[in-house]
């Protein structure tokens, strides 16, 4: 069973990488030296968003239909190189909780080495633990809502949005769902964030009527509309990451999309599901779409906003 | 519990019991980190030679033991190696003695020690019989490459595995000034036993003793880390009422606002260096 462990330089670091040959999607063959080959080979996309952020890891070290664990603290054995946080945890009052922070490629194919298909991100950075820079906003199609359905929800939001001079960015969550953000200017807090988060998502619920529902008991929610959930925005409340890979049939990518890619969907004649488009974002059609797209949450795409003039021109209009 | 820091087995007689080590107790001190106050940055640390004045790399530093001022041995990591004791992972059980025979002072940390599934059955039997006669076990123990004498006693269920002191880590009485026990009035032994009574309990309850100063230090933590300031008692429950939601992010971005431009805020060297400018 033991497999002799391999050798790889990665930037400035010789990493030791174990089991290669292990299949963590099994349907789809994947290997554990799947996962570490397309976290190499996308660091550079991913690593802006992972950086001076604290991390945490689901990792499945015998593969997708098996246990899976949620890492937030540093994990034992961690070598000395790899960088760290200590904060208080929150609400608790026992100990502290040291993350790994992921600045560099060798932590990224560390990481993927032992396993960790999903990584979770804060949404604010160190220094500035405390001030989110981006609100988020989960679009949650529920289990009957067609692509094209939530595409229309998705697009009405960013009306929504840029009718009050906001420019959102998209991504899918490598679920079933779009995650839409809007990049903040530094300074505000995350109470301000969240109140901010939950005018735009009342409004969203009475202007877009029956396509949106903000009920949080999903049992309640109606099965064909997109569940709207703006509760994200949170110290220590985490995302999934951009780029990062879902544990789920065809190993799909968490992928930033052009606002005119959901338009297309939007027009699609067929019930399609979410899920099945979303999951053509994948481990290996992402290098490719990277080489030829770029990083649609790029530095030029990715402009810090304001929330004074957007509040300003809310309070006329709604 | 989280993961055993150690694994091996106690040792007496003939009998071999296999066992885990975890921690018994923990430490809630804070724990923090150095900061460039005007940046935030990390304050790294640097090996320095104080004759050249230069950065060392690790693979030019050796141990030295001073045994006379400015006079060094040097050690290497073989020297090292030859006294270290054999790593045994095993508790070895030297003597048996009653609990009260030994002076506190010398226990030093616990650890709980857990039997494996093979383990079970002579477990029981040695905490059963060390309960039962009222004595705790003196055994030498190596974890990792250090070797430690330590006391196995039953603690409720578990056994627990006390580090203790040597003997020549133990810093005797005689070394300070105490008055000797001379014959003091009948009348004030009294007195002073009757004051005890009074502020006697039954059972020691160390839950009612807290640690006030780690636990404000944590709130204050973490109402810094919430973004919010500390000494605003009760100012809230009036601004809570204000329903109108746009009314609530107006007033957050204020106070966000202030708080950037004030002594406390992150932002405080962007400001500065606008109005200065």
């Amino acid at each position: 069973m033991a497999q002799p462990r391999v050798e790889r330089r990665v930037g400035s670091r010789t990493l030791s990488l174990s089991n290669l040959d292990k299949v963590l999607w099994p349907r789809d063959g994947y290997t554990k030296g799947d996962l570490i080959d397309y976290y190499e080979s996308v660091a550079q996309d991913a690593l802006p968003y992972l950086a001076k952020r604290p991390l945490t890891l689901q990792r499945y070290p015998d593969g997708i239909d098996k246990e899976t664990f949620f890492e937030k603290h540093l994990p034992r054995g961690t070598p000395e190189w790899i960088d760290r946080v200590t904060l208080p945890t929150p609400g608790g009052r026992r100990s502290d909780t040291t993350f790994i922070v992921c600045n560099d490629a060798p932590t990224l194919v560390w990481l993927a080495n032992m396993a960790s298909i999903v990584l979770h991100i804060w949404t604010s950075r160190m220094p500035a633990l405390d001030e989110p820079d981006f609100v988020i906003f989960d679009l949650d199609p529920g289990e009957r809502c067609t692509l094209k359905t939530l595409a229309t929800v998705a697009l009405q939001f960013r009306e929504l949005l840029q009718s009050i001079g906001l420019k959102p960015l998209v991504k899918t969550t490598g679920g079933f769902g779009l995650h839409a953000i809007v990049p903040l200017a530094a300074g505000y807090s995350y109470d301000t964030a969240k109140i901010f988060a939950e005018i735009v998502a009342r409004r969203a619920a009475t202007e877009l009527g029956e396509l949106t529902t903000l009920q949080r008991t999903i049992a309640k929610r109606p099965q064909d509309a997109v569940y709207l959930d703006w509760v994200q925005v949170g110290q220590g409340k985490t995302i999934v990451a951009p780029y990062t890979l879902r544990a789920r049939d065809g190993a799909p990518v968490s992928t930033p999309l052009h606002w005119a890619e959901i338009e297309a969907f939007s027009r699609r004649r067929t019930s399609a599901a979410p899920a099945d488009e979303f999951a053509k974002f994948n481990i290996a059609t992402t290098r490719k779409r990277l080489a030829r797209e770029g990083d649609l949450w790029g530095p030029k795409y990715w402009k810090k906003q304001r929330l004074e003039p957007a509040l300003a021109k809310a309070k006329r209009l709604w | 519990m989280a993961h055993a820091i150690w694994s091996g087995s106690i040792n007496f007689g003939l009998v071999t019991i296999p066992v885990k080590l975890f921690t018994a107790v923990k430490t809630d001190e804070l724990s923090f980190n150095m900061l460039h106050a005007k940046d935030e940055g990390r304050i790294k640390y640097e090996r320095i030679c104080s004759i050249e004045d230069k950065p060392v790399p690790w693979d030019e530093i050796v141990k030295g033991y001073e045994y006379e001022k400015g006079q060094y041995v040097i050690l290497n990591d073989d020297d090292f190696k030859k006294v270290n004791p054999e790593a045994t992972q095993s508790v070895d059980i030297l003597e048996f003695v009653e609990l009260d025979k030994i002076n506190p002072m010398y226990f030093d940390k616990p650890y709980y020690l857990e039997p494996t599934k093979q383990g079970r059955h002579a477990y029981a039997l040695l905490r059963e019989t060390l309960a039962h006669t009222n004595r705790v076990a003196i055994a030498r123990v190596v974890i990792r490459t250090k070797e430690y004498i330590a006391a196995v006693k039953p603690i409720e269920e578990a056994l627990v595995l006390e580090l203790m002191h040597w003997a020549s880590e133990i810093v005797g009485a005689d070394s300070i000034d105490v008055p000797d026990r001379a014959k003091l009035p009948e009348q004030e032994l009294k007195m002073a036993r009757m004051l005890v009574d009074t502020m006697s309990v039954d059972e020691f309850e160390p839950e009612k003793f807290t640690n006030k100063y780690h636990d404000e230090l944590l709130t204050m933590i973490e109402a810094r880390a919430a973004g919010k300031e500390l000494p605003k008692p009760k100012k809230a429950p009036t601004r809570a009422k204000v329903v109108n939601l746009m009314d609530v992010l107006a007033q957050s971005l204020e106070e966000s606002k202030k708080r950037r431009a004030g002594t406390n805020g992150r932002a405080t060297t962007k400001r500065r260096k606008k109005t200065a400018a």
